[in-house]
């Protein structure tokens, strides 16, 4: 958490009411609101001015959940491992793996937006938003999408407002879209000597005739995990060695599981921590400048071409190295956590178009500007 | 009666497109008075065709520079009215931006202009092992930039999910004619809304995409198709919620009811289902091959604890297309027997499948229609079809009437009033069924964020704000 302001209050609404309540006293006061899920990952606030730290910790609970519909709705402070206990119950599961996903709130996890490895199998987060109720800046009530897989009455606000990290407005009730949980959850190991080794066969993997559900190289080793029946993963293991000439081994269920922890949360809780993408095919291209910087730890997600880098220390020209050798790429790069001003504002602008753009969706959300701490 | 355009106008789009792609004659406007839905026609000012970014820029300048409305267009095969012309508005037309820019095949992505029709990107992918996912049932003719404008589904949606899933780039012309590249599939990492995101579905209010970059997925190696048949819908809809609840992930699940199937048997479409069969699903996998017959053996007895009277599998392709060909040819099938069909598009949560079909057959009793379903089951989504002949003015009202209480009747269950044909026109009156008037006034400022003066495909999707309305006040104190 890097606010360089301090926080003057932290209020804890019980209720939507009370949210808009909040709100409406930050406009008379002047203040700015930051929402806060769990705590966990919490995104930069700048400026001088007062503002306050909304936590949605009480707006919490299952609300709906109807197993034979595959949908769940709870409140946005609802902890994920709660989401994710009662999914598990009816052998379900929500398919997204952001760093730490069990310690946060699944407010919290839309409002970042982030997907974590699963995404290679089951697409992005906000492909498993199904609905939304969001208070906006000036404390409207906004009902978005429902409790159905397919819904295109009117334009589709889900969309950004995951991943709007607070800018748009507070996140207060969720319905996400649950998956079976899958017969078979199978992990394939293959150690390598260097990261550029396991990029290649990493390339190989990618272009199988049969997609994974992740594709990771952490620690040391290229980890592809395969979801199904267990005869399909047979197969799909048999086609990925063939393809790659190359064989896996398979570790252990706490192995396994250790590895996977990881994938996921490798690099995120450093001190500086950057997220850096490229088209896959790119990744060999971008590593050298990612190993030139000497993180303390780098997991590279090979399919989505995305790689988190953490670092102890990183000053701002380093930083601006690897923002550029992202973008000499054609890609781009993000300071996800930063103590230090100049290191945090290093990632990749947006262009004037899409600023542009953004901002004037910020004014349509927040025409008062309440929601100014979460902004970048 | 659309007004000419000014000459000067005509003029300038000619020396952008080519003069043979300005249309102006009355006799070739008709061809695009309407789109799928083809209850409402206006006839347009004039259609424009260009061919490239730069010429849709350059058209988008002028037109806006002279404040002239633009509805923008694909292969018109939409079926809520989305590409409905106004009086005032120029159609912009994507027929001519019809390349397949680039594939790369280990990156898994492929970048078309809009114009591309949505299987011909298949069949331009397959040499790599690679295909398109959303299969709208148009998709041998719809075309891409449609797609993106809708948000589109299709039956295998159901385990793979619709066009927002698959779009990771565009390049759109903006209001003025602003060019504006958005997202990137290598940008995954970069801050910031997800804009791309947001204009997947505008259905043309916000600007048109000239360049789509949409993400492959390899070719599953095989596919088990069954065709299981009911004597009752309430059977049929039992079956897809055992096949759900039971963990299984069928790529499609299509149901067909008793007034389609009598349809179809009475067709040139005949696929041979039993004489008096209630309902049928069709029930697909696909993937890997091991594991397929596991997944059909289970999808079957499913059918069978629902109380299936039959259920056949397909063993080749051409078993597999015939076993289709019920479901693919309905439409077909029923244009055959009425006049005029209504495509009604609405979803529901799954489970609530049996109650709500009981209700919509009451409701064709009750209002005298004919409503035949046929429909993708696995994700709740409905369509049932209203068999009508629009000159018979008693019967086009009853229709009115009999939609809008289906669609009263999905919203109630937690549904919504369309999940893949979108809002257009035709679904703008049940907008306040799923929208209060502050969503609704957040969707007519998020419209304004990327069309300030309202010049794109204007009448589309919001409806006019209510008189007196706490909307109309805000829009007078915001203008005043």
């Amino acid at each position: 958490m890097t606010a360089t302001a301090p926080v003057g209050e932290l209020v804890r609404p019980a209720s939507v009411e009370e949210v808009v309540a909040e709100l409406a006293r930050a406009r008379r006061e002047g203040l700015g609101v930051l929402p806060v899920g769990s705590g966990r990952h919490v995104g930069r606030a700048a400026g001088r001015q007062r503002w306050i730290a909304l936590s949605t910790e009480r707006l919490s609970g299952i609300e709906i959940y109807e197993p034979a519909d595959l949908t769940l709705t709870a409140g946005a402070g609802t902890p994920m491992r709660e989401v994710s206990a009662a999914l598990a119950a009816n052998d379900q599961f929500a398919p997204f793996d952001p760093p730490f996903v069990l310690e946060r709130s699944l407010g919290g996890l839309v409002a970042d937006g982030a997907s974590g490895p699963l995404w290679t199998g089951y697409g992005e987060l906000r492909n498993h938003v199904l609905g939304l109720t969001v208070v906006t800046g000036d404390g409207r009530v906004l009902r978005l999408g429902g409790r159905v897989v397919k819904n295109v009455a009117g334009f589709d606000l889900i969309k950004p407002m995951t991943g709007s990290r607070g800018s748009l407005g507070v996140i207060v009730s969720v319905c996400l879209r649950a998956f079976p949980l899958p017969a078979e959850d199978r992990l394939l190991v293959l150690e390598g000597a260097d990261v550029a080794s396991l990029l290649d066969v990493a390339r190989g993997v990618g272009t199988a005739p049969v997609l994974p559900v992740s594709s990771v190289i952490v620690g040391g080793a290229l980890l592809v995990r395969l979801h199904g029946a267990g005869s399909t993963v047979d197969s799909d293991q048999r086609t990925i060695e063939r393809h790659v000439g190359r064989t896996f081994t398979v570790p252990d269920a706490p192995s396994a599981g250790a590895r996977l922890a990881r994938a996921r949360d490798a690099a995120a809780a450093a001190d500086t921590v950057l997220e850096l993408s490229v088209r896959p095919s790119r990744l060999p291209d971008l590593w050298p400048s990612v190993a030139e910087a000497t993180p303390s730890e780098a997991v590279v997600d090979t399919y989505a071409g995305r790689v988190r880098v953490g670092f102890e220390t990183l000053d701002r020209a380093a930083a601006s190295r690897l923002t550029e050798a992202a973008e000499r790429l054609g890609g781009a790069a993000s300071v996800v956590r930063s103590s230090d001003p100049d290191v945090a504002s290093a990632g990749s602008r947006p262009s004037d178009a899409e600023e542009l753009l953004t901002g004037r969706l910020r004014d349509a959300f927040d025409p008062d500007g309440v929601l100014w701490p979460a902004r970048r | 009666m659309s007004r000419p355009l000014p000459g000067p106008t005509v003029r300038g789009l000619e020396a952008i497109v080519g003069p043979e792609h300005v249309i102006t004659h009355r006799d070739r406007l008709l061809a695009y008075e309407s789109d799928g839905l083809t209850a409402y026609r206006v006839a347009p000012r004039a259609v424009v065709l260009p061919a490239t970014t730069e010429e849709v820029s350059k058209v988008v300048e002028l037109l806006h520079g002279a404040r002239i409305e633009i509805v923008p267009r694909g292969a018109g095969t939409g079926l809520s009215g989305g590409a409905l012309p106004t009086e005032d508005g120029v159609v912009v037309g994507t027929a001519r931006m019809n390349r397949v820019l680039s594939i790369d095949p280990v990156d898994r992505l492929a970048t078309i202009q809009p114009g591309v029709v949505n299987a011909r990107l298949t069949e331009a992918t397959r040499p790599h092992g690679l295909y398109y996912a959303p299969d709208p049932s148009s998709q041998s003719t719809c075309t891409l930039g449609g797609n993106v404008a809708e948000n589109s589904g299709g039956p295998h949606c159901l385990k793979y999910g619709v066009t927002s899933r698959y779009v990771t780039g565009l390049t759109v012309v903006l209001t003025g004619g602003r060019v504006v590249r958005l997202g990137g599939a290598g940008r995954l990492a970069a801050d910031g809304l997800d804009l791309v995101g947001l204009f997947v579905g505008s259905e043309g209010c916000f600007g048109i995409a000239t360049e789509i970059e949409v993400r492959l997925l390899p070719l599953p190696a095989g596919v088990r198709t069954l065709l299981g048949m009911f004597d009752t819908m309430e059977a049929a809809g039992h079956a897809v919620t055992a096949i759900i609840g039971s963990g299984l992930m069928p790529a499609a699940v299509e149901i067909i009811d008793k007034a389609t199937i009598d349809a179809v048997e009475a067709s040139v479409f005949a696929a041979g289902y039993p004489k008096g069969v209630g309902a049928a699903l069709v029930i697909e996998f696909d993937g890997t091959e091991a594991g397929l017959d596991e997944d059909a053996d289970r999808a079957e007895a499913c059918c069978f604890e629902a109380g299936a009277t039959e259920v056949r599998r397909a063993t080749s392709e051409e078993e597999r297309l015939a076993l289709w060909r019920g479901r693919k040819k309905a439409f077909g099938a029923m244009g055959r027997i009425a006049p005029d069909l209504l495509v009604q598009d609405a979803t529901v949560p799954r489970t609530r499948l049996p109650e709500v079909l009981a209700r919509i057959a009451e409701i064709a009793v009750e209002y005298d229609l004919t409503i035949a379903n046929v429909f993708h089951a696995g994700d709740g989504n409905l369509h049932p079809n209203i068999l009508f002949d629009r000159d018979d003015a008693d019967q086009l009202e009853r229709v009115e009437r009999a939609s809008r209480e289906i669609m009263k009747l999905c919203v109630s269950v937690g549904g919504t009033i369309t999940g893949e044909h979108g809002v257009g026109v035709d679904k703008r009156g049940y907008m306040d069924l799923v929208h209060n008037e502050v969503e609704l006034d957040m969707l007519r400022r998020v419209r304004s964020v990327f069309d300030p003066d309202g010049l794109w495909n204007p009448d589309k999707v919001i409806p006019p704000v209510a008189s007196g309305s706490p909307a109309e006040a805000a829009a007078e104190a915001v203008s005043a």
